[in-house]
């Protein structure tokens, strides 16, 4: 296995994260936390994101419908879910979220369902973009993932 | 060496062939309970919200940084377990969103009952939210992403809590001089803090706290001692000698130099009077802007306060304009008293206390406050209501809400204390003395508020974040101890549990005093004397079976809640509705220091706002006559101190006659603001039912563990 290749996509991969604005510091924290006691903190904390940001947007999509024009509650919902993106530092759904609730104070309809779009697509690239990232940490092996790609 | 240290101690090799190995060791001195050596080092950390993300973040930033978190995703659940075991925890960190309570309330609750500093967390850096937070007591409020920097230090939050009640302590009698300099100070920036960062506020508040347990520290209660610079106590006979003079003089032109001379106690200088003065009027300021604020939304004019909500409490405005309109200080009270039956969140404006506003709407504006003797005297059964129509009564019922309870609340409450079924005086709130049927029908309707008073509409006003288990028999007072001290010891004979916080930093009481009620019901307010109270919370037994109102001491109760927040609790505290048929409701308006919070019981009848920091109490109360075992004030009371005052909106009180049941809530918190959310619902329907007015914290079981049910 050639570890330090698999390190370096998994580093490149991170790395564009960061560059594209994808991640932010606050990921580098929940790295940080990340030591021996807690080997694959990151990748936990993440898919707990993940699984509670799908349901966030779900319910989401579904108040919208279901309570149309009710803008505290659609902003309600996002502000649960902005605090979870930031908690991770998945900056560009965080964005979202705040355009979504911008668009919720200006009581704009097509504002929200085009920010709640937004949302879900940063959603997807960013699960998808991780989900590789870890993939390849995975590969790379215990030795590979104890340490932490230098960024 | 790891062996012989112990605790967490890991040995870390890294090396690689041929370069030779580096030995890493991270050897952490065995870790104790928080608060031992190692303080922080294990130091016990609740965290609370909803989001599992923050959660496990936060989690692993807790326990990196050596303390010993625990989380829970569920309000409720914490809360639980916070009761089970209150000194599990040393420091709660709670979400300001979550599903099954709002934040705000948890740390109402959590400062009421337990006394342990919250740290609120949030998404939502708005400073109207960040402000609100700091008024209802948090010690801090972070912003998500929480860093570990900022967990870092939080383990000072709990040593301030515990070392701030000692504070008082070693500031003897330097009460003048520094402390007027800290009054404007305060007063200053209180004002001026509202566009401030959180930190600014809370730093104000702090200092105000500071302060103000500097001043409420309870002697004697002897208010003239002759050491160099004594500390006034200021007891609930001084003050109302104090608010007497005020009213006098009109809110405007109380100067110290009048007021003292006035009030001719040998031994109280200019100073003292100034300093008292100072809080006073932060504390009315405080409840106008509140009430101006509930009283928009029902379109009643308000005065020169525009408060859209609790967190944007425009004092600056108020300041500017001197004065607190009636409806604003009914509007405030409202607030701060009730909650909205169905939203959890402060912003929504409660319902009753709009009530109240637009009761009181018309009001004219810019009419002095007037304080009435806040001490209502309670005849069998029967309480004096405000005895608003009553022009030859001379006086409205009104009472200084007392923001900090410093003042001397304590003792006034204690006036009040008769709460014995027997006893119909207990309420001492008030020398005005009349029949209540009479008087509180007619009198609730028509209370108009006069240039010289202030009128508290009385219902509604009881709620208390922990009184919302409370049964509807239960006469118990709750007051958020931050603010109070008055607690008086409620003799056994009493029903009603009265919990009367103790605040450590004694804030101040929130006087607030709700008078009248309707006259179907007189509940007697009773005030509980913090030493003998039991755990009041948590009974349900009637808490008035009688007349009267009881001022609670806090002294030695159990339930001292320091707190300084607002009180101000999304969900309505419990509602103590008292069954009585008495014809006197005592409505226990309670404020804290940040606020006037209005502990109103539901009576019809009168209502009495007490709001006291109980701090010390234990001094302060001896002095009072007529004190029976329990120190409660038997018999009638002599007009003295009633320290609370209370502001009663005619609109409020007009609302009130329809009241079946008068509400009790009687909590007391060291410390603890009373969440002062009176049932709105009250007003609304004669079968106020505590479960109504808690309406919106229904489902939430208090820490009576009752779900709104009464």
């Amino acid at each position: 296995m050639d570890y330090s290749n698999l390190r370096r996509q998994a580093a490149s991969l991170k790395k564009g994260l960061f560059d594209q604005g994808h991640l932010d510091e606050q990921f580098r924290q929940v790295e940080d936390l990340q030591d021996e006691a807690s080997p694959n903190f990151v990748e936990e904390v993440v898919v707990v994101f993940f699984k509670d940001s799908g349901r966030l947007i779900s319910n989401l999509e579904q108040a919208l419908e279901k309570y149309p024009r009710d803008f505290n509650r659609w902003d309600a919902y996002m502000q649960q879910l902005k605090g979870s993106c930031s908690s991770i530092g998945a900056s560009r759904m965080k964005n979202e979220c705040m355009s979504f609730r911008d668009n919720c104070g200006q009581r704009s309809v097509e504002g929200c369902m085009g920010s709640l779009q937004k949302l879900k697509r940063e959603h997807a690239i960013l699960r998808q973009k991780l989900e590789s990232y870890f993939q390849l940490l995975r590969q790379v092996g215990p030795a590979g993932a104890a340490t932490r790609p230098a960024m | 060496i790891c062996g012989r240290d112990g605790g967490d101690s890991r040995v870390i090799l890294r090396g690689s062939e041929g370069a030779g190995e580096a030995f890493a060791g991270v050897m952490a001195p065995p870790e104790e309970a928080g608060g031992g050596d190692q303080f922080p080092v294990g130091m016990k950390v609740l965290v609370v919200d909803d989001d599992q993300t923050c959660l496990a973040v936060l989690k692993r930033m807790l326990v990196q940084c050596r303390y010993d978190a625990t989380t829970c995703s569920q309000a409720t659940r914490a809360l639980a377990m916070l009761r089970e075991n209150r000194g599990a925890f040393d420091v709660i960190i709670s979400d300001v969103h979550m599903p099954d309570m709002n934040g705000f309330r948890l740390l109402e609750l959590v400062g009421l009952e337990m006394d342990l500093p919250v740290i609120m967390m949030s998404a939502d850096s708005r400073t109207d939210l960040v402000m609100k937070g700091i008024k209802h007591g948090a010690c801090d409020y972070l912003i998500k992403p929480v860093r570990m920097e900022e967990l870092k230090n939080i383990w000072q939050h709990v040593v301030r809590k515990k070392f701030g009640g000692n504070k008082e302590h070693e500031h003897s009698g330097s009460l003048d001089d520094t402390d007027r300099n800290r009054l404007t100070n305060n007063d200053n920036e209180y004002a001026s803090s509202a566009n401030d960062g959180a930190e600014d506020s809370w730093k104000s508040q702090k200092k105000k706290r500071d302060k103000e347990e500097d001043d409420s520290e309870l002697e004697s209660g002897d208010p003239s001692n002759n050491s160099k610079k004594p500390r006034v106590v200021w007891s609930v006979e001084l003050h109302q000698q104090f608010v007497n003079a005020v009213n006098h003089l009109g809110i405007d032109k109380a100067v110290p130099k009048k007021i003292l001379e006035l009030m001719n106690v040998p031994g109280l200088t200019r100073e003292n009077v100034a300093s008292h003065l100072q809080k006073f009027r932060l504390y009315l300021k405080r409840i106008a802007q509140h009430h101006a604020g509930m009283a928009n939304p029902y379109g009643v004019p308000a005065s020169s306060a525009q408060v859209a909500s609790l967190g944007g409490l425009d004092f600056q405005a108020l300041a500017a304009s001197g004065q607190i309109p009636p409806q604003a200080l009914a509007a405030l009270q409202d607030e701060l008293l009730g909650r909205p039956t169905n939203s959890l969140v402060l912003p929504g404006r409660d319902q009753s206390s709009l009530r109240l506003a637009a009761v009181k709407g018309n009001k004219p504006h810019g009419e002095q406050i007037a304080f009435g003797q806040p001490i209502y005297k309670v005849q069998n059964n029967s309480y004096a209501a405000l005895p608003q129509n009553n022009p030859a009564a001379g006086r409205m019922p009104s009472f200084s809400a007392w923001p900090n309870n410093k003042l001397g609340m304590s003792d006034s409450m204690s006036a009040l204390g008769n709460v014995n079924n027997s006893q119909n005086s207990n309420m001492v709130l008030h020398e005005l003395q009349q029949q209540p049927d009479t008087m509180l029908s007619g009198t609730l309707h028509t209370l108009d508020v006069k240039p010289s008073g202030i009128v508290m509409p009385s219902q509604s006003l009881n709620t208390f974040p922990a009184s919302e288990g409370l049964s509807a028999n239960q006469n118990s007072l709750i007051i958020p101890s931050q603010s109070s001290g008055f607690l008086t010891g409620i003799p056994p004979s009493m029903k009603p549990e009265l919990v009367l916080p103790t605040s450590q930093s004694s804030n101040s009481l929130l006087g607030g005093i709700d008078l009248i009620n309707q006259a179907s019901t007189s509940q007697p307010f009773i005030s509980s004397h913090g030493g003998n109270l039991p755990g009041l919370m948590n009974r349900n037994s009637n808490v008035m079976p009688s007349q009267g109102i009881s001022s609670f001491q806090t002294g030695n109760t159990p339930y001292l809640v320091n707190q300084n927040s607002m009180g101000m609790g999304s969900k309505p505290p419990g509602v103590l509705k008292t069954e009585s048929t008495d014809s006197l409701n005592q409505n226990y308006a309670y404020a804290n220091h940040m606020d006037s919070g209005l502990l109103s019981s539901q009576s019809k009848n009168a209502q009495f706002g007490f709001l006291q920091s109980p701090n010390d109490v234990t001094g302060g109360w001896s002095s009072l006559q007529n004190m029976d075992g329990y120190r409660n004030t038997v018999g009638p009371s002599q007009p003295v101190s009633s320290s609370s005052s209370f502001q009663s909106s005619n609109a409020a009180l007009g609302k009130l006659p329809d009241q079946g049941r008068g509400k009790n809530l009687g909590f007391v918190g060291k410390g603890a603001c009373i969440p002062n959310r009176f049932a709105v619902d009250e007003i609304e329907s004669p079968t106020n039912s505590l479960s109504h007015s808690i309406g919106s914290s229904g489902d939430i079981q208090d820490m009576f563990g009752f779900s709104g049910q009464m």
